[in-house]
């Protein structure tokens, strides 16, 4: 029976790969829900060149594979960025914070953080945007007809309903970027599914490393679509199901 | 300069690997594997999805769960469990390109899974009892009624999926088959100094494929709104 199973070694490798891969997904999705929303904005603005800018982004970062895009960022990074700057990415650096100190992370995790981040962005920035388009031009109007500026419309009247709308596709895109973390082990950096790699090499428990791992995935995207749940709820309107 | 150069002398290895000396690789086995898992993932979503939509009780419960669990789980997870399976299963050694390709069109599958079963739910009834009432069985009714005007829907949704997919071949990096990403992590480290260069033009590549099947797509799907 206990070659079925794998060690408390194992296991333990197994809950750090976990740990790092719901950290960098949770701090993917927050980055990149922020920049989402600015590069909507940025898509729809009055501003030509702005807009031709915004598209092109999405065309480049949507049309050509995460993979490619990491490798990009973490062996281009050294070229692209002087001597100095890598140096200081790669030197641990501590905030005073009272009462936690936070570790310096490594450069695979800086470049995992930052190609998911832009990745993500291109498809979040298209979901909201199509959540924007989805309000009536009409409420606009209403907003600003009742003495409101053209910002408290948005942030009153149109930003809460293209929300609603946006809602359901955006939570898709977090499902995505915690499977699409699973990318950085290309790069290195010791997620779930490199720890999964790990284990089945030093063990030979090819179904247990793999099961495991797999559980954890599904476990975090079970989590994610009850969080959605749970925020459909609450956004719900009154008599509307 | 340099960096254009570095791109010249590796073009061909870039572009078709060893070939014709050695096996296909680079470039030329990503389209390969793209079509040949696109082609797969059409045929096996179509029917899981006509299954979906006609199957009840248990079996429908069971295929929905399956789906659910291949859309759940990241692409890299399924490459894993098919590179380490099927030459247990099959007990022979199989090459690398064959559990990518099985995952991938899986995957896939499952996705368009869904949007072949909405695209026939989209159908009007009606067009089942015409179909009836000239004397049709469900599965001709299904065949030269439903199905034309339901697949003309799906177009987007196939396309999607398929940029998706051309994407993800990517991933076969990670179990060494030789396509294009892991030909330019090869260039790339083999060369040591030009690795912006090297991966702007891989990235290209897959831009061209993506975008040249987008355009595709959308001429075709403007020829088949045109009224004849």
């Amino acid at each position: 029976m206990t070659t079925l199973l794998l060690s408390p070694k194992y296991l333990h490798w197994m809950a750090n790969g976990l740990a790092m891969t719901a950290w960098v997904a949770f701090i993917v999705i927050i980055a990149a829900t922020i920049s989402g929303f600015l590069l909507a904005l940025a898509r729809n603005s009055t501003h030509r060149g702005l807009r031709t800018l915004a598209t092109a982004y999405v065309q480049i970062f949507r049309n050509t594979p995460l993979l490619i895009q990491l490798f990009f960022w973490y062996f281009g990074a050294p070229n692209l960025l002087p001597e100095s700057a890598m140096t200081w990415l790669n030197t641990p650096h501590q905030w005073p914070l009272p009462g936690i100190t936070l570790a310096w992370p490594s450069f695979e995790f800086l470049a995992a953080v930052f190609g998911l981040t832009l990745y993500a962005t291109a498809f979040i920035a298209e979901d909201i945007r199509s959540g924007l388009r989805g309000v009536p031009g009409a409420q606009m109007e209403a907003g600003l007809s009742t003495g409101l500026t053209h910002w408290q419309t948005l942030r009153y009247i149109v930003l809460p309903q293209a929300l609603r709308i946006t809602q359901p596709p955006l939570f898709g895109q977090y499902m995505n970027i915690v499977k699409n973390s699973s990318l950085t082990m290309g790069i290195g950096l010791a997620e779930l599914s490199y720890t999964s790699r790990q284990v089945e090499a030093a063990s030979f428990l090819t179904f247990q490393a793999f099961g495991v791992a797999t559980l954890g995935y599904i476990g975090i995207i079970a989590l994610i679509e009850a969080l959605s749940q749970f925020a459909r709820r609450r956004a719900a309107l009154p008599g509307r199901a | 300069m340099d960096a254009l150069i570095v791109i010249w002398h590796n073009l061909d290895y870039l572009l078709w690997g060893a070939f014709p000396d050695g096996p296909l690789g680079g470039a030329a086995l990503t389209l390969l594997l793209s079509i040949g898992s696109a082609v797969a993932s059409a045929v096996l979503g179509a029917l899981l999805g006509i299954a979906l939509t006609f199957s009840r009780g248990v079996v429908g419960h069971a295929l929905t769960l399956v789906l659910a669990f291949l859309r759940a789980i990241p692409v890299l997870m399924l490459i894993f469990w098919t590179y380490f399976l099927l030459p247990i299963v099959f007990g022979l050694d199989v090459p690398g390109l064959l559990p990518v390709m099985c995952a991938l069109s899986l995957i896939s599958a499952a996705y368009l899974a869904h949007a072949v079963h909405a695209g026939i739910l989209a159908i009007p009834a009606g067009q089942w009892d015409a179909g009836y009432s000239v004397g049709f069985t469900r599965g001709q009714v299904l065949r030269y009624v439903v199905l034309p005007q339901a697949l003309r829907m799906m177009v987007p949704s196939f396309v999607n999926q398929w940029i998706t997919l051309i994407k993800d071949t990517s991933l076969a990096y990670i179990v060494g088959v030789s396509e294009l990403s892991t030909i330019a992590s090869q260039v790339s480290n083999r060369v040591m100094i030009h690795p912006v260069p090297i991966f702007l033009f891989a990235g290209a590549i897959y831009f061209v494929i993506c975008a040249a099947l987008d355009w595709a797509a959308g001429r075709a799907a403007r020829g088949f709104t045109q009224p004849a």
